[in-house]
């Protein structure tokens, strides 16, 4: 079996969960003997033919341009990541950050091509949805047409049998590879622009998700929260929706071990300082666990668009020394911070599904999380409190402090849970989703 | 006669790392001796070295009419020490002429006064030793941090012994009808106060090189001009002073040698000594050449020579500022309890005022020079390195 998979992240490339998901993935389908041909926001014009399971590491490449590829062949790079640079990968996608106050602009010069050879009106409007709304003057905006314009080339250069798409940045993608080749297109939803916007967010892209979500053959959503959402927000056809959740393995080559950076107890946030991450509840904790246990030390772990508002108000609480910033951390960077921990919290407002939490568990770290999120649903050693309720989460997080015996135990008990949850498993689901689709697909073929 | 009072500061900060949390604990140095080392060894180049030489030149020249002051850091010292020993010799060289004073202020350059009395006095006195140490110089003068003055600043220098004379700038609200040109006396009537006159001041240190001044090229005899006119008001033959403060790094750093700056302090005093009525006089010597009865002057609130505001919104206008010292001045007592010196030193190398400076927020014109002088991205920055070294303090006190 032969995916072509669309994802905005990837390691390296990655910004937060979506990155972290797709890789877990990956690798497990490799595993199964599943071949994927990957496609990233790359600047070359580049696709990654994975075909076992170190490709996922090694991330081998291939330009479209046979000149450019016999270049490329011939070169010799250093390390890996020189390599990358030469295509064009940074360690620091622009993905979720929030579109708003966006003019519009009428039409590509694509429309004509895009709204061609449609049937009937339903397809009709969903294009005339996806032309009409992909387009603004934002870089992020731009590099999503021109991906999706060269998910045409693909579309024809490629041989697969179903494609994969994650989240709105690729669903256009998605799209105009079905149209062209008519094979299956299986959407994944990480994340709607309702989680990131912690409100309704920008029109354009809800538009874009729905068109995406009805074109497929089926959805996947990363949890039964995002279903919900999906099914309640978007009105997609619950017949066509399956809910796998995330897992997390954690890497051969991580060191666990605890390794103080403060003699008193430490409490996590880690992820975007946005407004979806409810990094403003966090600072609220502080406050108040501070004021009854000022040797605690608070570390917000991350950066965003709320950074700047954050640091400030913390500096108006005063709350001295002991609420630190670290800003944008890399993968060993985040394994350090991560050991130094003891209490993890998501208080995120709206989490599809967050595998972050699951990462520290995995270090043997308590955590505390939201209910409104989509890892609520697959742990039960973690405490799990609604996102505005910060007295509850203040109170636990003195109990935790005062009972280091107990939040030891609990953090035990949830390394070893988290230890079952792997992506064997979720990827195992996904095979078997595969199957069926191509299966379905066929059928409706020979009608 | 109108005798013009020359004070130069001289001040080196110790500038942190990029300091980040994961730092905190590993023994990681707090501050960039890179950076440091680069800074000290250009203003070096540029101003400290030629101006000294300069000066040195004058005073010679002038033999002992021509007079100027000198309030060097601790902090400035001890990098001279490191990375430019042979302008700490060029300054020894000023002072031995007898023409040079050196001011006491604390040894940091720090806000101590507005947040801790006894470690003020503790700065002082340090400074007061290091003035003895390298110089064998008894300072008798004193000018706080930026010129940050208010009455109980006078109370407490009072009751250091051998300080007669303190340096302030001249702030209109304060002064209204009076002048800047008349020594004062504080608001108990016992020490001597001289107030910077900033327009003539501000002329040399932030004007001289603006082509957008309408007084644009600021000569010699254009300036000695308005020094002249001054005295047309004094008819009764009281003694004036012309108080010209500014930092010394104005000389070629701030101000280009392109800008000819060089140039206008070689022949300056000659122009000035052209003049019976005009002359050069120590902060020192003020006190006795006041042939009148000094009016006392009050300053209930703190005011500085910093910004257009000219009060203390330049180090704790926002909150992160009032965080960060907060939280500095906290941790003193403990460290001090705790005796350990090497812990003591770090916190007063971060009591340094140009800390709290680059977390400046305000905008408007103020803050170009705020960003002239930061070695950081954004106040952001500069309060986020500061807290963390803040956090490794704490840690090292709790070890």
């Amino acid at each position: 079996m032969k995916i072509l998979m669309f994802t905005w992240e990837f390691p390296p490339l990655i910004s937060g969960g979506l990155g972290m998901a797709c890789y877990g993935m990956v690798k497990a389908l490799l595993s199964f003997g599943i071949q994927i041909d990957l496609v990233l926001p790359t600047r070359e014009m580049v696709y990654f033919p994975l075909r076992q399971v170190r490709d996922a590491d090694s991330l081998p490449a291939v330009f479209f341009d046979q000149k450019k590829q016999s270049i490329f062949e011939s070169k010799v790079f250093a390390n890996m990541r020189e390599r990358l640079e030469y295509i064009g990968i940074s360690e620091r996608p622009e993905s979720y950050f929030q579109v708003a106050d966006l003019k519009r602009f009428t039409i590509s010069t694509r429309k004509e091509y895009w709204l061609s050879q449609v049937r009937t009106t339903e397809e009709q409007e969903l294009w005339q949805d996806l032309t009409n709304n992909l387009i603004g003057e934002e870089d992020l905006i731009k590099k999503v047409q021109e991906f999706t314009l060269r998910a045409e080339r693909i579309a024809k250069l490629l041989d697969y049998d179903l494609i994969h798409a994650h989240d709105w940045l690729c669903y256009p993608a998605g799209m105009i590879t079905r149209k062209i080749s008519k094979k299956p297109l299986l959407v994944h939803i990480h994340a709607t622009e309702f989680d990131r916007a912690g409100g309704p967010g920008d029109e354009r892209v809800h538009k874009i998700e729905h068109a995406g979500m009805t074109y497929a053959d089926l959805v996947i959503a990363v949890s039964k929260y995002t279903a919900q959402m999906i099914m309640s927000r978007y009105r997609i056809d619950t017949a066509k929706i399956r809910i796998v959740h995330n897992a997390f393995s954690i890497s051969e080559n991580a060191v666990m071990s605890q390794e103080r950076i403060f003699k008193g107890p430490v409490i996590l946030f880690l992820g975007r300082i946005t407004l979806q991450k409810g990094p403003d509840y966090f600072l609220e904790m502080a406050q108040k666990v501070l004021a009854v246990h000022p040797d605690a030390r608070f570390i917000m772990a991350g950066t965003g668009d709320m950074s700047r508002k954050l640091l400030r108000r913390s500096a108006s609480l005063k709350l001295r020394n002991r609420f630190l910033f670290t800003g944008f951390l890399n993968r060993k960077q985040v394994e350090r911070i991560l050991r130094a921990a003891d209490i993890y919290v998501l208080p995120s407002v709206s989490e599809p599904f967050g595998i972050s939490p699951l990462e520290a568990m995995a270090y043997g770290i308590t955590a505390i999380i939201s209910k409104q999120s989509g890892v609520a649903e697959v742990v039960n050693h973690a405490f799990k409190i609604d996102f505005w309720d910060v007295d509850l989460w203040v109170e636990t997080i003195n109990h935790l402090i005062e009972n280091p015996d107990k939040r030891r135990k609990m953090g035990l008990e949830g390394m070893r849970e988290v230890n079952r949850i792997q992506w064997k498993q979720a990827a195992e689901e996904i095979r078997q989703l595969y199957s069926a689709t191509l299966a379905a697909h066929r059928r409706q073929q020979t009608n | 006669m109108l005798n013009i009072v020359f004070y130069f500061q001289v001040h080196q900060p110790y500038r942190l790392r990029h300091y980040n949390v994961l730092d905190i604990g590993q023994g990681t140095p707090i501050f960039d001796d890179k950076l440091n080392s680069d800074v000290m060894k250009k203003v070096a180049q540029k101003c400290y070295l030629p101006t000294n030489k300069l000066l040195l030149e004058l005073i010679l020249k002038h033999e002992g009419r021509f007079k100027i002051a000198f309030s060097i850091t601790g902090t400035a010292i001890e990098q001279f020490k490191l990375y430019s020993p042979e302008t700490l010799d060029s300054f020894k060289a000023l002072v031995d002429t007898g023409c040079v004073e050196l001011l006491g202020e604390t040894y940091y350059h720090s806000l101590a006064f507005l947040y801790d009395s006894n470690e003020f006095l503790d700065q002082v006195s340090m400074h007061r030793d290091l003035m003895q140490r390298e110089f064998s110089y008894y300072t008798e003068t004193f000018r706080n941090t930026e010129l940050i003055y208010q009455d109980r600043l006078s109370d407490l220098i009072f009751e250091v012994e051998g300080f007669k004379t303190i340096l302030t700038e001249g702030v209109d609200r304060i002064l209204q009808w009076r002048s800047p040109l008349y020594a004062y006396k504080n608001y108990s009537k016992r020490i001597n106060l001289l107030l910077k006159y900033y327009q003539l001041a501000d002329d040399i240190a932030f004007r001289f090189s603006n082509r957008d001044w309408p007084e644009y090229p600021l000569t010699v005899d254009k300036f000695v001009n308005w020094i002249d006119k001054l005295t047309l008001n004094e008819k009764k033959g009281h003694n004036q002073f012309l108080n010209l403060f500014m930092d010394y790094e104005t000389f070629g750093e701030h101000q280009w040698a392109e800008s000819g700056i060089f140039e206008f302090m070689r022949h300056f005093p000659a122009e000035v000594l052209k003049h019976d009525h005009l002359g050069f006089a120590n902060p020192c010597q003020t006190s006795a050449l006041a042939n009148y009865q000094q009016e006392s002057i009050s300053f209930p609130e703190a005011v500085s020579w910093a910004d257009e505001q000219r009060d203390l919104s330049a180090w704790l206008e926002n909150d992160m500022q009032r965080n960060a010292i907060e939280t500095l001045y906290q941790l003193f007592d403990r460290i001090k309890a705790k005796g350990d010196e090497d812990l003591l030193k770090l916190a007063r190398m971060l009591s340094t005022s140009d800390h709290f400076y680059y977390m400046a927020s305000k905008y408007f014109q103020d803050g170009d020079v705020h960003k002239y002088f930061s070695p950081y991205d954004s106040p952001d920055q500069a309060y986020i390195y500061y807290i963390n070294a803040l956090a490794e303090l704490e840690e090292r006190l709790l070890r």
